[in-house]
Order: structure tokens, then C-alpha cells, then sequence
């Protein structure tokens, strides 16, 4: 496992590195323009926006884990695919269906990790400033954004993975409505109780790298 | 002498194109048996096939007596797989990819052997190994099989964008390491000089069939190369029993056949073609393979 997870940080350190400064970086100009605004007219007028209007000032974050996920998707598996380099790794001694799902569980982790961090940021700063009704509310709108961003990664693995061109562009008329469903309901806090649902479906999307790699393994071809 | 790959019966399409037919062979151990055949005769679809990484439509094969379809992933410690065009990771460097291979195999992994390799290349071992030339990416792979020491390897085009030089040095360590430690080679190759000096064995594949398997010594002590000539005008049937792909240039004939010159006369002459006095020379291994598989 460790010598997977190795391989797997060999690919994507710089670009972790990147997503890691992206999303703790969009996160805090999202937190400063609340203190701005709070500066500005005070923190009255921040409750006030928040409850009359619907306003959750993070709207910054809302694609970013979306892209961050996609991206790190390309990087993590188009090397895998170059000169069906992934022979190579089907081929150690160890079980395939255990191979794809510690490479995926690498790339969620660290997922997972960048946006706890981006969350822990928000929570540590607006619990300062705002009511828990209201702070809760910014992170459960910002939450489905998250879970579309560790989804994004592992639908573009599923895709990325399948060797066949044609059904790719297939997986890929796929992914786009699944992925739209993290976008559905604009209004804050909206998928407040559906969230649980919504997590354990992000986390079913990763048993779609295994058809890919059953399908690699089958020799499937255009 | 025990089998380490038996192939039965392996028939396999792409859509409806029929790639071959009932294809059966075995690889004993300790032997290197080169595949020989053209573009497009199903080289690459076998070796796909014996890594796992393709179901043929029917037939199966088994290495070390386990069916490869079901084979214990554990057993793979045992095979090492050269992909055509020395694919590694090209992220890694000497030394991180040399890293990552040995902790899967515990117990059996010879650093050193990867090491002397590096050090006769004069690469550095933080040298990354996008940055290599095919030549050089050669070595790491070749470096990385001995390292993990399988009982059996498979090569698939091992000469693939190698120059003459990168292609006698990876020829000259294969051959020395299998033999001095009894290891079973199936390779494939389209240059079939490198052949010659490497394998024991071969096999050589025509369209939809194999047309001949036997070991290469044999193969060139009695296959020869015949020539005669015959009028400008004379024509010469394509299938002539025995005799391999006869053709004219000119006022020359020439063919290949395993029988002996009286023999090939008699045919000659029973197919109605005056000819002069029969020439029979031997072949090399690339002589032999067109002869056998015709220049078209």
C-alpha cells in the first residue's frame, strides 16, 4: 500500500501542492470579503444580507473543488494511459480491483484533505463572527460543492481508465448529468438532509474506475 | 522438461476480422522462443493475451499451470513484462522507480543487479526518466526485470526504436542472464537479425496460423534456400507442394523448402517448369522468415 501511495504522490505533489494553494486561497478571499463587508457596515448588516437575501458570500468556492477534482483526475490517470502504462501496474503482484481502488483512495484522501482544510478555515473564522444557524448554513451550501469535486476526480478516473475512445466519450455523456446533480438547487443549505445520500452516491462513483479496469483488463478496443 | 506456458486453441477475432485459428504451443523451461511473424499476424494479440491483458474468443492458456484468466495475482512475482516501446513510468526517476518496484517483491528483488546496470549507463539516479533516450529506457526496463527475477519473461517488440548499438547490448545481457540462470524467455521482435543470436526457439506465425515451430538450429540446418533459372516466360504456380513461396526475377527462380534438392527437382519438373541446375544454399533466420512467410 505504502509503495502505491508513493507512486501515486510521485504523480501529483505539484499539483497537489497547486490545488491545496487554490482552494485555502479562493476560501480566504471568500472569508475576507464577509470581514469587508463587516468592516464596512458591520456585522448586523452581514446577518441581515445573509437571512433576507440568501446571500453566502463563499459563491467564489462553488466550481472550484469541481475543477480542482477534474484536474487532479488528468493528472493522476492520463499518465496511467500513456503507452498503456497501466499493463504495468495490472501487472504487479497484487490484486486489480485493490490496485484501482488504493489510487483512487489516494486522490480522494487527498481530496478530502484540501477541503477539510478550506472547511476548517471557514468554520474557524465564521464561528468568530456569525451565529452557528449561520455559519452552518454557509458550510451545508458549500458541502455539496465538496462532494461534486471528489465525485468530478472519480468519474474522470472511470473515464480516463476505460480503454475503448468510443465508450469514453459514452462515460463522458454520463459524468455530465451525474455531476450536475451537486449543482441542482441554487438556494443555500438546500440539500441540507440529502447531503448523507449525497455522500455515500459520491462515494459509489468510485466502484466505476473497476468496470474500467475489468474493461482494460478484458482488452477491450475501439 | 516441465511446459511453463501451454496456449491451447486460442482463437481470437477484432470484430469479425479472424486473427487466427486453433493457435496451440507450449514454451519449456529454460528455452527463449522468439514469435516471429509479419504486421497484423496477432504477435502483439498473443502476448495481450498471455499478460492477461486480452480474453481470447476461445481457447485458453495456462503459465506455471495456473489458467491466466484466474491466475493468483501473487504468481505474477514470477513473470516479468516488457511492453513494447520499454514503457515505464515516466514521472519517476532511476531511483524512485527502482523504489517502488522493489516493494513488491519482497525476498526476491536484486537491487544490485539493477544498479550495475545504471552505473554502465552512467545515468544519474535522480535522472528522470521522460528525460531518457529509448536506448537508455531500455536499459532501466531490462534493469528492472533482472532486478525482480522472474522465473519467465515476456517481451513484446524488445527492439522497438533501440539503435544497432542499444540492440546487441540488450540482446547480449538478455541472453547471458537467461541462460546463466535457467530463466524461460517468450519475446517477440520485428528484427529478426537480433533473433538470430538471442533465441532457442521459434515460432513463425503466417496469417491466421503458426507455419512453423521448432528450434532455430533446426530450422536453419534444414530449411534451404533454392534457386535455378528458368525462361523469362516460364510460368510458376504458387502452390507447389513443399516447396515455400516460389517466385521468378527475371530468369531466376527461387524458393524454400525443408526437402532435398533431388526432391525439389522432381517437383519442379512434375509442375512442368524447365529449370537449369538447382542451387541450395543456407539461411539465415531472416532468410528462413521471409522464405517461410513470402516478401508480400
Amino acid at each position: 500500500m505504502k509503495a502505491i501511495f508513493y507512486k501515486e504522490w510521485l504523480k501529483t505533489r505539484w499539483y497537489l501542492l497547486l490545488a491545496a494553494a487554490v482552494t485555502l486561497g479562493t476560501t480566504a478571499y471568500s472569508l475576507m470579503r464577509i470581514a469587508r463587508v463587516a468592516d464596512m457596515k458591520g456585522i448586523a448588516h452581514v446577518w441581515e444580507v445573509m437571512l433576507s437575501r440568501d446571500v453566502v458570500f463563499v459563491d467564489a468556492l462553488e466550481y472550484l473543488p469541481l475543477l480542482v477534482g477534474v484536474l487532479l483526475g488528468l493528472v493522476q490517470f492520463m499518465p496511467e494511459m500513456y503507452h498503456k502504462c497501466l499493463k504495468l501496474t495490472l501487472h504487479l503482484p497484487y490484486k486489480p480491483i485493490r490496485m484501482i481502488t488504493l489510487m483512487t483512495a489516494f486522490g480522494t484522501a487527498a481530496l478530502a484533505a484540501i477541503f477539510a482544510a478550506a472547511c476548517l478555515t471557514m468554520f474557524v473564522y465564521l464561528r468568530g463572527i456569525l451565529a452557528p444557524e449561520l455559519y452552518g448554513r454557509i458550510l451545508l451550501t458549500a458541502a455539496p460543492w465538496f462532494l461534486a469535486g471528489i465525485a468530478g476526480y472519480l468519474t474522470v478516473a472511470w473515464i480516463c481508465l476505460e480503454p475503448a475512445w468510443k465508450r469514453r466519450v459514452a462515460d463522458m455523456a454520463v459524468a455530465v448529468p451525474m455531476l450536475w446533480i451537486y449543482f441542482l438547487a441554487p438556494a443555500p443549505a438546500a440539500y441540507g438532509a440529502f447531503l448523507p445520500l449525497l455522500a455515500v452516491f459520491t462515494l459509489l462513483t468510485a466502484t466505476l474506475a473497476w468496470l474500467s479496469a475489468a474493461r482494460f483488463k478484458e482488452g477491450k478496443q475501439d | 522438461m516441465e511446459n511453463i506456458i501451454e496456449c491451447k486453441n486460442l482463437t481470437h477475432y477484432y470484430g469479425k476480422r479472424l486473427i487466427y485459428r486453433d493457435l496451440s504451443f507450449d514454451v519449456p523451461q529454460g528455452r527463449i522462443l522468439g514469435l516471429l511473424g509479419k504486421n497484423g499476424t496477432g504477435k502483439t494479440t498473443t502476448i495481450n493475451i498471455l499478460s492477461g491483458y486480452l480474453r481470447p474468443h476461445a481457447g485458453e492458456c495456462s503459465i506455471f499451470g495456473q489458467n491466466i484468466r484466474t491466475m493468483d495475482p501473487a504468481l505474477r512475482r514470477r513473470i516479468g513484462l516488457l511492453i513494447e516501446g520499454h514503457v515505464q513510468y515516466q514521472f519517476m526517476t532511476i531511483e524512485q522507480i527502482e523504489r517502488f518496484y522493489s516493494a513488491f517483491y519482497p525476498g526476491q528483488w536484486r537491487r544490485e543487479a539493477y544498479y550495475d546496470l545504471m552505473e554502465k549507463l552512467k545515468v544519474a539516479p535522480g535522472q528522470r526518466i521522460s528525460r531518457m533516450s529509448c536506448g537508455q529506457r531500455s536499459q532501466v526496463a531490462l534493469g528492472l526485470i533482472m532486478a525482480q527475477n522472474p522465473d519467465l519473461l515476456v517481451l513484446d517488440d524488445f527492439s522497438l526504436g533501440l539503435d544497432p548499438g542499444y540492440r546487441r547490448l540488450f540482446v547480449d545481457y538478455l541472453r547471458d542472464y537467461a541462460k546463466s540462470e535457467n530463466k524461460t524467455v517468450f519475446l517477440t521482435s520485428h528484427i529478426i537479425q537480433d533473433m538470430e543470436r538471442l533465441i532457442d526457439d521459434c515460432i513463425v506465425m503466417d496469417y491466421g496460423r503458426i507455419l512453423i515451430q521448432q528450434p532455430v538450429d533446426e530450422l536453419l540446418a534444414t530449411l534451404h534456400r533454392y534457386t535455378c533459372t528458368v525462361p523469362e516466360s516460364a510460368a510458376v504456380p504458387a502452390d507447389i507442394d513443399g516447396l515455400y513461396h516460389p517466385q521468378t526475377i527475371r530468369t531466376t527462380l527461387e524458393t524454400h523448402s525443408f526437402l532435398t534438392a533431388q526432391e525439389v527437382d522432381r517437383r519442379l519438373t512434375e509442375a512442368g517448369i524447365p529449370h537449369g541446375e538447382l542451387t541450395a544454399e543456407r539461411v539465415t533466420l531472416e532468410d528462413a522468415f521471409i522464405g517461410l512467410t513470402g516478401k508480400y
